[in-house]
Protein backbone atom coordinates (compact mmCIF):
# COMPACT_ATOMS: atom_id res chain seq x y z
CA UNK A 1 0.00 0.00 0.00
CA UNK A 2 1.69 3.15 -1.12
CA UNK A 3 -0.64 5.82 -1.58
CA UNK A 4 1.39 8.86 0.18
CA UNK A 5 1.60 11.57 -1.75
CA UNK A 6 4.29 13.71 -0.19
CA UNK A 7 7.33 11.05 0.84
CA UNK A 8 10.22 13.05 3.13
CA UNK A 9 13.00 10.78 3.87
CA UNK A 10 15.79 11.66 5.60
CA UNK A 11 15.48 15.77 4.55
CA UNK A 12 17.90 18.14 5.68
CA UNK A 13 18.83 22.08 4.55
CA UNK A 14 21.78 23.79 5.04
CA UNK A 15 21.85 27.66 5.72
CA UNK A 16 24.53 30.01 6.42
CA UNK A 17 24.27 32.81 9.16
CA UNK A 18 27.10 34.78 8.56
CA UNK A 19 26.95 37.92 6.39
CA UNK A 20 29.70 37.26 4.13
CA UNK A 21 28.16 34.26 3.09
CA UNK A 22 28.22 35.15 -0.34
CA UNK A 23 32.34 35.39 -0.69
CA UNK A 24 32.67 31.46 -0.51
CA UNK A 25 31.90 31.17 -4.13
CA UNK A 26 34.31 28.84 -4.91
CA UNK A 27 32.79 26.14 -2.65
CA UNK A 28 29.64 26.06 -4.94
CA UNK A 29 31.57 24.89 -8.05
CA UNK A 30 33.70 22.41 -6.04
CA UNK A 31 31.91 19.42 -5.89
CA UNK A 32 32.70 16.23 -3.32
CA UNK A 33 35.04 16.23 -0.95
CA UNK A 34 34.86 16.47 2.49
CA UNK A 35 32.79 19.44 3.27
CA UNK A 36 32.77 19.95 6.92
CA UNK A 37 30.37 22.17 8.62
CA UNK A 38 31.22 25.63 9.02
CA UNK A 39 30.91 27.22 11.80
CA UNK A 40 28.59 29.65 10.93
CA UNK A 41 26.01 26.94 8.94
CA UNK A 42 23.15 25.60 10.64
CA UNK A 43 21.00 22.75 9.64
CA UNK A 44 17.66 24.49 9.60
CA UNK A 45 16.09 20.74 8.89
CA UNK A 46 17.46 17.69 9.44
CA UNK A 47 16.59 13.72 9.35
CA UNK A 48 12.98 14.83 8.49
CA UNK A 49 11.28 11.81 7.45
CA UNK A 50 7.42 11.96 6.89
CA UNK A 51 5.03 10.49 4.18
CA UNK A 52 1.82 12.00 3.60
CA UNK A 53 -1.09 10.20 2.56
CA UNK A 54 -3.97 12.28 -0.02
CA UNK A 55 -6.36 13.67 1.91
CA UNK A 56 -4.62 14.47 4.70
CA UNK A 57 -4.46 17.80 6.58
CA UNK A 58 -1.54 18.26 8.56
CA UNK A 59 -0.70 20.93 10.79
CA UNK A 60 3.16 22.39 11.19
CA UNK A 61 3.73 23.35 14.40
CA UNK A 62 6.90 24.83 16.87
CA UNK A 63 8.26 27.82 17.96
CA UNK A 64 9.55 30.63 15.54
CA UNK A 65 12.84 30.29 13.65
CA UNK A 66 12.35 25.62 13.88
CA UNK A 67 12.17 25.28 10.05
CA UNK A 68 8.46 25.54 9.36
CA UNK A 69 8.05 27.55 6.84
CA UNK A 70 11.09 25.94 5.66
CA UNK A 71 9.66 22.72 5.32
CA UNK A 72 6.58 24.07 3.49
CA UNK A 73 9.24 25.73 1.13
CA UNK A 74 10.83 21.92 0.78
CA UNK A 75 7.45 20.62 -0.21
CA UNK A 76 6.54 23.31 -2.73
CA UNK A 77 10.11 22.54 -4.13
CA UNK A 78 11.06 26.43 -3.99
CA UNK A 79 14.62 24.87 -2.23
CA UNK A 80 16.40 21.87 -2.57
CA UNK A 81 17.47 19.91 0.04
CA UNK A 82 21.05 19.47 0.96
CA UNK A 83 20.29 15.72 1.86
CA UNK A 84 18.15 13.29 1.73
CA UNK A 85 14.84 13.87 -0.89
CA UNK A 86 11.42 14.83 -1.13
CA UNK A 87 8.96 13.75 -3.63
CA UNK A 88 5.03 14.47 -4.17
CA UNK A 89 2.91 12.68 -6.67
CA UNK A 90 0.96 15.44 -7.74
CA UNK A 91 1.06 19.02 -8.77
CA UNK A 92 1.76 21.44 -5.37
CA UNK A 93 -0.35 25.20 -5.28
CA UNK A 94 1.54 27.94 -4.60
CA UNK A 95 2.88 28.68 -1.15
CA UNK A 96 0.48 30.75 0.24
CA UNK A 97 2.46 33.06 2.69
CA UNK A 98 2.15 36.53 3.88
CA UNK A 99 3.51 38.32 0.30
CA UNK A 100 1.79 35.77 -1.63
CA UNK A 101 4.02 35.59 -4.23
CA UNK A 102 2.79 38.75 -6.07
CA UNK A 103 5.09 41.60 -7.61
CA UNK A 104 4.58 45.03 -6.28
CA UNK A 105 4.55 46.60 -9.12
CA UNK A 106 1.61 44.56 -11.20
CA UNK A 107 -2.22 44.97 -10.44
CA UNK A 108 -3.88 42.84 -8.25
CA UNK A 109 -5.76 41.27 -11.74
CA UNK A 110 -2.43 41.29 -13.69
CA UNK A 111 -0.70 39.25 -10.65
CA UNK A 112 -3.68 37.00 -10.50
CA UNK A 113 -3.37 36.19 -14.52
CA UNK A 114 0.29 35.73 -13.63
CA UNK A 115 0.54 33.14 -10.57
CA UNK A 116 -2.98 31.54 -12.41
CA UNK A 117 -1.07 31.31 -16.13
CA UNK A 118 2.07 30.06 -14.09
CA UNK A 119 -0.01 26.92 -12.94
CA UNK A 120 -1.19 25.88 -16.13
CA UNK A 121 -4.54 28.39 -16.70
CA UNK A 122 -5.07 28.98 -20.28
CA UNK A 123 -6.26 31.66 -21.88
CA UNK A 124 -9.89 30.65 -21.42
CA UNK A 125 -9.73 29.11 -18.01
CA UNK A 126 -8.01 32.73 -16.78
CA UNK A 127 -10.78 34.43 -18.58
CA UNK A 128 -13.54 32.71 -16.29
CA UNK A 129 -11.68 32.18 -13.24
CA UNK A 130 -10.26 35.25 -12.72
CA UNK A 131 -13.40 37.41 -11.81
CA UNK A 132 -14.12 35.11 -10.06
CA UNK A 133 -11.26 35.29 -8.04
CA UNK A 134 -11.43 38.81 -7.66
CA UNK A 135 -14.33 38.31 -6.50
CA UNK A 136 -13.61 35.98 -4.10
CA UNK A 137 -10.99 37.91 -2.53
CA UNK A 138 -13.73 40.86 -1.84
CA UNK A 139 -11.41 43.65 -2.29
CA UNK A 140 -13.53 46.03 -4.46
CA UNK A 141 -12.23 48.94 -5.87
CA UNK A 142 -8.57 47.08 -5.53
CA UNK A 143 -8.55 45.09 -8.76
CA UNK A 144 -6.53 47.61 -11.16
CA UNK A 145 -4.34 49.21 -8.02
CA UNK A 146 -0.88 48.08 -8.35
CA UNK A 147 -0.47 45.46 -5.22
CA UNK A 148 2.32 47.36 -3.80
CA UNK A 149 -0.71 49.83 -2.22
CA UNK A 150 -2.38 46.51 -0.50
CA UNK A 151 -2.30 45.98 3.01
CA UNK A 152 -1.50 42.26 3.98
CA UNK A 153 -4.85 41.28 5.03
CA UNK A 154 -5.99 42.12 1.25
CA UNK A 155 -2.57 40.44 -0.48
CA UNK A 156 -3.40 37.15 1.34
CA UNK A 157 -7.03 37.25 0.63
CA UNK A 158 -6.46 37.42 -3.11
CA UNK A 159 -3.42 34.73 -2.75
CA UNK A 160 -6.18 32.54 -1.55
CA UNK A 161 -8.18 33.32 -3.65
CA UNK A 162 -6.46 32.16 -6.33
CA UNK A 163 -5.37 29.12 -4.23
CA UNK A 164 -9.04 28.17 -3.82
CA UNK A 165 -9.58 28.15 -7.73
CA UNK A 166 -6.83 25.40 -8.76
CA UNK A 167 -7.67 22.35 -8.97
CA UNK A 168 -4.15 20.86 -7.53
CA UNK A 169 -4.31 18.30 -5.15
CA UNK A 170 -1.55 19.72 -2.59
CA UNK A 171 -2.19 22.71 -1.10
CA UNK A 172 0.21 24.64 1.53
CA UNK A 173 -0.72 27.40 3.85
CA UNK A 174 2.05 29.32 5.72
CA UNK A 175 0.53 30.82 8.65
CA UNK A 176 -1.86 33.11 6.94
CA UNK A 177 -5.40 32.51 8.68
CA UNK A 178 -4.06 35.40 11.39
CA UNK A 179 -4.18 38.46 9.07
CA UNK A 180 -7.48 37.91 7.36
CA UNK A 181 -10.25 39.77 8.59
CA UNK A 182 -13.19 37.68 10.67
CA UNK A 183 -16.06 37.49 8.04
CA UNK A 184 -13.02 36.68 5.39
CA UNK A 185 -11.82 34.03 7.75
CA UNK A 186 -14.90 32.49 7.83
CA UNK A 187 -14.94 31.89 4.69
CA UNK A 188 -11.38 30.13 4.33
CA UNK A 189 -12.73 27.56 6.76
CA UNK A 190 -15.41 27.03 4.74
CA UNK A 191 -13.27 26.83 1.38
CA UNK A 192 -10.63 24.35 2.99
CA UNK A 193 -13.18 22.58 4.45
CA UNK A 194 -14.69 22.45 0.88
CA UNK A 195 -11.20 21.38 -0.03
CA UNK A 196 -10.72 18.97 2.08
CA UNK A 197 -13.88 17.21 1.30
CA UNK A 198 -12.55 17.49 -2.28
CA UNK A 199 -10.22 14.85 -0.88
CA UNK A 200 -7.04 17.63 -1.23
CA UNK A 201 -4.12 17.01 0.83
CA UNK A 202 -3.36 20.37 3.23
CA UNK A 203 -0.16 21.25 4.82
CA UNK A 204 -0.42 24.39 7.21
CA UNK A 205 1.68 25.67 9.37
CA UNK A 206 0.09 27.75 12.13
CA UNK A 207 0.35 28.92 15.75
CA UNK A 208 -3.34 29.00 16.32
CA UNK A 209 -4.67 25.93 17.90
CA UNK A 210 -7.94 25.91 17.36
CA UNK A 211 -7.49 26.08 13.52
CA UNK A 212 -5.74 23.25 13.79
CA UNK A 213 -7.75 21.43 16.00
CA UNK A 214 -10.25 22.01 13.00
CA UNK A 215 -8.45 21.36 10.28
CA UNK A 216 -6.07 18.86 11.02
CA UNK A 217 -6.30 14.90 11.54
CA UNK A 218 -2.31 14.91 11.99
CA UNK A 219 0.31 17.38 13.39
CA UNK A 220 4.24 17.32 13.13
CA UNK A 221 5.70 18.99 16.02
CA UNK A 222 9.35 20.41 15.19
CA UNK A 223 11.67 21.48 17.37
CA UNK A 224 15.19 22.92 16.26
CA UNK A 225 14.82 21.58 12.61
CA UNK A 226 13.98 17.95 14.35
CA UNK A 227 10.84 16.08 13.79
CA UNK A 228 9.98 15.51 17.82
CA UNK A 229 6.02 14.24 17.25
CA UNK A 230 4.27 12.57 14.00
CA UNK A 231 1.33 11.77 15.18
CA UNK A 232 -2.20 12.87 15.71
CA UNK A 233 -2.74 16.86 16.05
CA UNK A 234 -3.84 16.10 19.28
CA UNK A 235 -0.82 14.90 20.42
CA UNK A 236 1.52 17.17 18.53
CA UNK A 237 -0.23 19.79 20.11
CA UNK A 238 0.52 18.29 23.53
CA UNK A 239 3.97 18.36 22.93
CA UNK A 240 4.60 21.79 21.26
CA UNK A 241 3.02 23.29 24.58
CA UNK A 242 4.66 20.65 27.12
CA UNK A 243 2.22 18.75 28.37
CA UNK A 244 3.59 15.02 27.41
CA UNK A 245 6.60 14.07 29.08
CA UNK A 246 7.81 10.79 27.35
CA UNK B 1 20.30 19.12 -18.92
CA UNK B 2 18.04 17.52 -22.06
CA UNK B 3 15.92 17.66 -19.15
CA UNK B 4 16.01 20.72 -18.00
CA UNK B 5 15.61 21.79 -21.51
CA UNK B 6 12.78 20.05 -21.68
CA UNK B 7 11.06 21.54 -19.09
CA UNK B 8 12.11 24.50 -20.00
CA UNK B 9 10.49 24.10 -23.15
CA UNK B 10 7.39 23.44 -20.87
CA UNK B 11 7.09 26.27 -19.74
CA UNK B 12 7.64 28.30 -23.31
CA UNK B 13 3.47 29.82 -22.24
CA UNK B 14 5.15 30.82 -18.96
CA UNK B 15 7.72 32.80 -20.60
CA UNK B 16 5.56 34.14 -22.83
CA UNK B 17 3.43 35.83 -20.32
CA UNK B 18 6.25 36.89 -18.47
CA UNK B 19 8.03 39.12 -21.37
CA UNK B 20 4.20 40.63 -22.14
CA UNK B 21 4.02 41.51 -18.76
CA UNK B 22 7.51 42.79 -18.33
CA UNK B 23 6.87 44.53 -21.99
CA UNK B 24 3.27 45.69 -20.41
CA UNK B 25 4.91 47.26 -17.11
CA UNK B 26 7.62 49.18 -19.23
CA UNK B 27 5.46 50.69 -21.75
CA UNK B 28 2.66 51.43 -19.15
CA UNK B 29 4.31 53.61 -16.98
CA UNK B 30 5.60 56.05 -19.87
CA UNK B 31 3.92 58.90 -21.64
CA UNK B 32 5.68 57.61 -24.86
CA UNK B 33 5.61 54.06 -24.53
CA UNK B 34 6.46 52.07 -27.91
CA UNK B 35 8.06 55.30 -29.31
CA UNK B 36 11.16 54.47 -26.78
CA UNK B 37 12.22 51.20 -28.67
CA UNK B 38 12.63 54.08 -31.47
CA UNK B 39 14.28 57.37 -29.65
CA UNK B 40 16.64 55.74 -27.68
CA UNK B 41 18.58 53.84 -30.60
CA UNK B 42 17.83 56.79 -32.64
CA UNK B 43 19.41 59.51 -30.28
CA UNK B 44 22.59 57.04 -29.90
CA UNK B 45 22.93 56.33 -33.49
CA UNK B 46 22.96 60.49 -33.92
CA UNK B 47 25.25 61.43 -31.49
CA UNK B 48 27.66 58.24 -32.71
CA UNK B 49 27.43 59.33 -36.53
CA UNK B 50 28.06 63.05 -35.48
CA UNK B 51 31.31 62.10 -33.54
CA UNK B 52 32.63 59.56 -35.33
CA UNK B 53 30.90 59.75 -38.96
CA UNK B 54 31.17 63.76 -38.86
CA UNK B 55 34.27 64.79 -37.26
CA UNK B 56 36.48 61.71 -37.62
CA UNK B 57 35.26 60.94 -40.90
CA UNK B 58 35.46 56.88 -40.02
CA UNK B 59 34.80 55.22 -42.79
CA UNK B 60 32.88 52.17 -42.51
CA UNK B 61 35.00 50.30 -45.63
CA UNK B 62 36.46 50.68 -49.06
CA UNK B 63 32.76 49.50 -50.50
CA UNK B 64 30.91 52.73 -50.43
CA UNK B 65 28.51 51.06 -47.41
CA UNK B 66 27.33 55.25 -45.99
CA UNK B 67 28.46 55.31 -42.37
CA UNK B 68 25.63 55.50 -40.83
CA UNK B 69 23.83 52.36 -42.16
CA UNK B 70 27.29 50.61 -41.27
CA UNK B 71 26.79 52.11 -37.09
CA UNK B 72 23.26 51.68 -36.79
CA UNK B 73 23.47 47.92 -38.13
CA UNK B 74 26.26 47.11 -34.95
CA UNK B 75 24.75 49.70 -32.77
CA UNK B 76 21.29 48.48 -32.80
CA UNK B 77 22.61 44.41 -32.27
CA UNK B 78 24.65 46.13 -29.79
CA UNK B 79 22.15 47.69 -27.73
CA UNK B 80 20.29 44.21 -27.57
CA UNK B 81 23.38 43.17 -25.85
CA UNK B 82 23.89 45.79 -23.43
CA UNK B 83 20.23 45.33 -22.50
CA UNK B 84 20.82 41.90 -21.50
CA UNK B 85 23.85 42.80 -19.45
CA UNK B 86 22.13 44.90 -17.95
CA UNK B 87 18.54 43.17 -17.80
CA UNK B 88 19.73 39.63 -16.71
CA UNK B 89 21.52 40.69 -13.47
CA UNK B 90 18.41 41.54 -11.66
CA UNK B 91 16.36 38.78 -13.43
CA UNK B 92 16.45 36.53 -10.72
CA UNK B 93 16.46 39.00 -7.82
CA UNK B 94 13.58 41.17 -8.74
CA UNK B 95 11.18 38.03 -9.29
CA UNK B 96 12.04 36.49 -5.51
CA UNK B 97 8.87 36.87 -4.51
CA UNK B 98 7.35 34.95 -7.13
CA UNK B 99 10.36 32.12 -7.62
CA UNK B 100 10.09 31.43 -3.75
CA UNK B 101 6.36 30.99 -3.72
CA UNK B 102 5.81 28.89 -6.93
CA UNK B 103 7.25 26.07 -8.39
CA UNK B 104 8.73 26.82 -12.09
CA UNK B 105 11.81 26.36 -14.43
CA UNK B 106 13.98 28.75 -13.04
CA UNK B 107 15.84 29.59 -16.05
CA UNK B 108 12.55 31.20 -17.74
CA UNK B 109 13.31 34.19 -15.85
CA UNK B 110 16.82 35.29 -16.96
CA UNK B 111 15.25 33.63 -20.86
CA UNK B 112 12.82 36.09 -20.19
CA UNK B 113 14.81 38.94 -19.86
CA UNK B 114 16.63 38.16 -23.63
CA UNK B 115 13.47 37.56 -24.92
CA UNK B 116 12.73 40.92 -23.61
CA UNK B 117 15.33 42.76 -24.80
CA UNK B 118 15.09 40.91 -27.97
CA UNK B 119 11.26 42.25 -28.94
CA UNK B 120 12.62 45.65 -28.00
CA UNK B 121 15.40 44.62 -31.04
CA UNK B 122 13.03 44.10 -33.13
CA UNK B 123 11.08 47.09 -32.51
CA UNK B 124 13.48 49.09 -33.62
CA UNK B 125 14.40 47.17 -36.91
CA UNK B 126 12.29 49.36 -38.52
CA UNK B 127 14.32 52.48 -38.07
CA UNK B 128 17.43 50.10 -39.75
CA UNK B 129 15.46 49.63 -42.63
CA UNK B 130 14.29 53.17 -43.49
CA UNK B 131 18.11 54.20 -43.13
CA UNK B 132 18.92 51.59 -45.76
CA UNK B 133 16.44 52.14 -47.85
CA UNK B 134 17.36 56.10 -48.06
CA UNK B 135 21.25 55.85 -47.89
CA UNK B 136 21.69 52.60 -49.55
CA UNK B 137 18.43 51.60 -52.06
CA UNK B 138 18.82 47.55 -52.63
CA UNK B 139 18.19 44.80 -50.50
CA UNK B 140 20.55 41.88 -51.87
CA UNK B 141 20.53 38.22 -50.40
CA UNK B 142 22.94 39.23 -47.96
CA UNK B 143 19.27 40.34 -46.43
CA UNK B 144 19.57 36.27 -45.00
CA UNK B 145 22.77 36.93 -43.06
CA UNK B 146 20.51 38.80 -40.64
CA UNK B 147 18.74 35.89 -38.72
CA UNK B 148 21.93 34.04 -38.66
CA UNK B 149 23.69 36.83 -36.66
CA UNK B 150 20.65 37.29 -34.76
CA UNK B 151 20.20 33.20 -33.89
CA UNK B 152 24.25 33.70 -33.03
CA UNK B 153 23.54 35.89 -31.10
CA UNK B 154 20.50 34.51 -29.32
CA UNK B 155 22.11 31.68 -27.95
CA UNK B 156 25.33 33.80 -26.83
CA UNK B 157 22.54 35.96 -25.11
CA UNK B 158 20.85 32.90 -23.31
CA UNK B 159 24.42 31.72 -21.84
CA UNK B 160 25.02 35.25 -20.78
CA UNK B 161 21.54 35.88 -19.07
CA UNK B 162 21.61 32.27 -17.07
CA UNK B 163 25.01 33.20 -15.63
CA UNK B 164 24.83 36.81 -14.82
CA UNK B 165 21.53 36.31 -12.87
CA UNK B 166 22.15 33.34 -10.54
CA UNK B 167 26.31 34.95 -9.89
CA UNK B 168 24.52 37.88 -9.52
CA UNK B 169 22.38 36.73 -6.08
CA UNK B 170 25.20 35.54 -4.51
CA UNK B 171 27.72 38.47 -5.39
CA UNK B 172 26.57 41.84 -6.00
CA UNK B 173 29.56 42.75 -7.39
CA UNK B 174 28.26 41.29 -10.54
CA UNK B 175 25.68 44.19 -11.12
CA UNK B 176 29.48 46.74 -11.04
CA UNK B 177 31.43 44.62 -12.88
CA UNK B 178 28.74 44.70 -15.64
CA UNK B 179 28.15 47.90 -15.58
CA UNK B 180 31.84 48.21 -16.38
CA UNK B 181 31.71 46.12 -19.40
CA UNK B 182 29.07 47.84 -20.96
CA UNK B 183 31.28 50.82 -21.37
CA UNK B 184 34.25 48.75 -22.17
CA UNK B 185 33.02 46.11 -24.52
CA UNK B 186 31.27 48.80 -26.86
CA UNK B 187 34.66 49.94 -27.63
CA UNK B 188 36.10 46.57 -27.74
CA UNK B 189 33.58 45.85 -30.34
CA UNK B 190 34.30 46.49 -34.09
CA UNK B 191 30.78 48.92 -33.43
CA UNK B 192 31.70 52.80 -34.27
CA UNK B 193 34.62 51.74 -36.24
CA UNK B 194 35.20 48.59 -39.12
CA UNK B 195 37.56 45.44 -37.87
CA UNK B 196 39.68 46.55 -41.00
CA UNK B 197 40.86 49.15 -38.75
CA UNK B 198 41.56 46.80 -35.69
CA UNK B 199 43.60 44.53 -38.23
CA UNK B 200 45.84 47.37 -39.87
CA UNK B 201 46.75 49.02 -36.75
CA UNK B 202 50.30 48.38 -35.53
CA UNK B 203 49.42 45.87 -32.36
CA UNK B 204 51.08 43.42 -31.70
CA UNK B 205 49.75 39.82 -33.35
CA UNK B 206 47.75 38.36 -29.93
CA UNK B 207 46.68 41.58 -29.34
CA UNK B 208 44.59 40.58 -32.60
CA UNK B 209 43.88 37.06 -31.85
CA UNK B 210 42.41 37.81 -28.12
CA UNK B 211 40.29 40.63 -29.78
CA UNK B 212 39.35 38.32 -32.40
CA UNK B 213 37.96 35.50 -29.53
CA UNK B 214 35.50 37.53 -28.32
CA UNK B 215 32.39 35.74 -29.89
CA UNK B 216 30.84 38.86 -30.20
CA UNK B 217 33.41 40.18 -32.69
CA UNK B 218 31.75 37.40 -35.35
CA UNK B 219 28.59 38.34 -34.34
CA UNK B 220 28.71 42.11 -35.48
CA UNK B 221 30.39 41.31 -38.15
CA UNK B 222 27.88 39.64 -39.52
CA UNK B 223 25.29 42.08 -38.39
CA UNK B 224 27.58 44.57 -41.04
CA UNK B 225 27.64 41.97 -43.15
CA UNK B 226 24.22 42.44 -44.32
CA UNK B 227 24.95 46.28 -46.00
CA UNK B 228 28.43 46.03 -46.58
CA UNK B 229 27.96 42.60 -48.56
CA UNK B 230 31.37 41.46 -47.15
CA UNK B 231 31.17 38.46 -45.43
CA UNK B 232 33.34 37.76 -42.53
CA UNK B 233 36.09 35.41 -42.63
CA UNK B 234 35.09 31.33 -41.91
CA UNK B 235 37.06 31.74 -38.95
CA UNK B 236 35.90 34.40 -37.31
CA UNK B 237 32.43 32.79 -37.94
CA UNK B 238 33.31 29.40 -36.45
CA UNK B 239 34.94 31.22 -33.52
CA UNK B 240 31.53 33.08 -32.53
CA UNK B 241 29.81 30.10 -33.10
CA UNK B 242 31.89 27.83 -30.88
CA UNK B 243 32.09 30.90 -28.34
CA UNK B 244 28.29 31.29 -28.23
CA UNK B 245 27.57 27.51 -27.78
CA UNK B 246 30.42 27.43 -25.03
CA UNK B 247 28.57 30.22 -23.61
CA UNK B 248 25.77 28.90 -23.33
CA UNK B 249 26.64 25.91 -22.29
CA UNK B 250 28.63 27.44 -19.54
CA UNK B 251 25.76 29.61 -18.61
CA UNK B 252 23.63 26.57 -18.42
CA UNK B 253 25.96 24.71 -16.43
CA UNK B 254 26.30 27.58 -13.71
CA UNK B 255 23.03 28.13 -13.36
CA UNK B 256 22.13 24.33 -12.35
CA UNK B 257 25.04 24.44 -10.12
CA UNK B 258 24.25 27.37 -8.20
CA UNK B 259 20.36 27.00 -8.36
CA UNK B 260 19.77 25.21 -4.68
CA UNK B 261 22.13 28.19 -3.26
CA UNK B 262 20.31 30.85 -5.06
CA UNK B 263 16.84 29.37 -3.94
CA UNK B 264 18.34 30.10 -0.11
CA UNK B 265 19.45 33.14 -0.77
CA UNK B 266 16.34 34.86 -2.23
Amino acid sequence: MDDAIIEADGLGIRFVKNRRRNLKLREYFVQGGKRRLRVDEFWALRNVSFKIKAGDAVGVIGKNGTGKSTLLKLIAGVLFPDEGSIVTHGRVAPLLELSAGFSNDLTGRENVQVVGALHGMNRAELKEKVPKILEFAEIPGFHDTPVRHFSTGMRVKLGFGVIAHLPHPILLVDEVMAVGDKDFRQKCYKTIEQMLGEGRTLVIVSHNEADLRRFCNRGLYINSGILEVDGPIDEALAAYNGLVRT
Amino acid sequence: MTSSVAAVWRSRGVLGLLVRRDLTVKYQQSVLGYLWSLIEPLSVAATYWFVFGVLFQTRASTDGVPYLLFLASGLFAWIWVSGVLGAATTALTTQARLITTIKVSREVFPIGRVAGTFFEYVAALPVLLLIAIFYHGRFGPYLLVLPLAVLIQLVFLVGVSLLLASLNVMLRDVERVVRLLQRVLFYALPIVYPLDLVMSAPLPRWVEVVYQLNPLVGILELHHAVWTENFPSAALVVTSVVGSLIMFLGGWWVFHRLEPSVLKEL
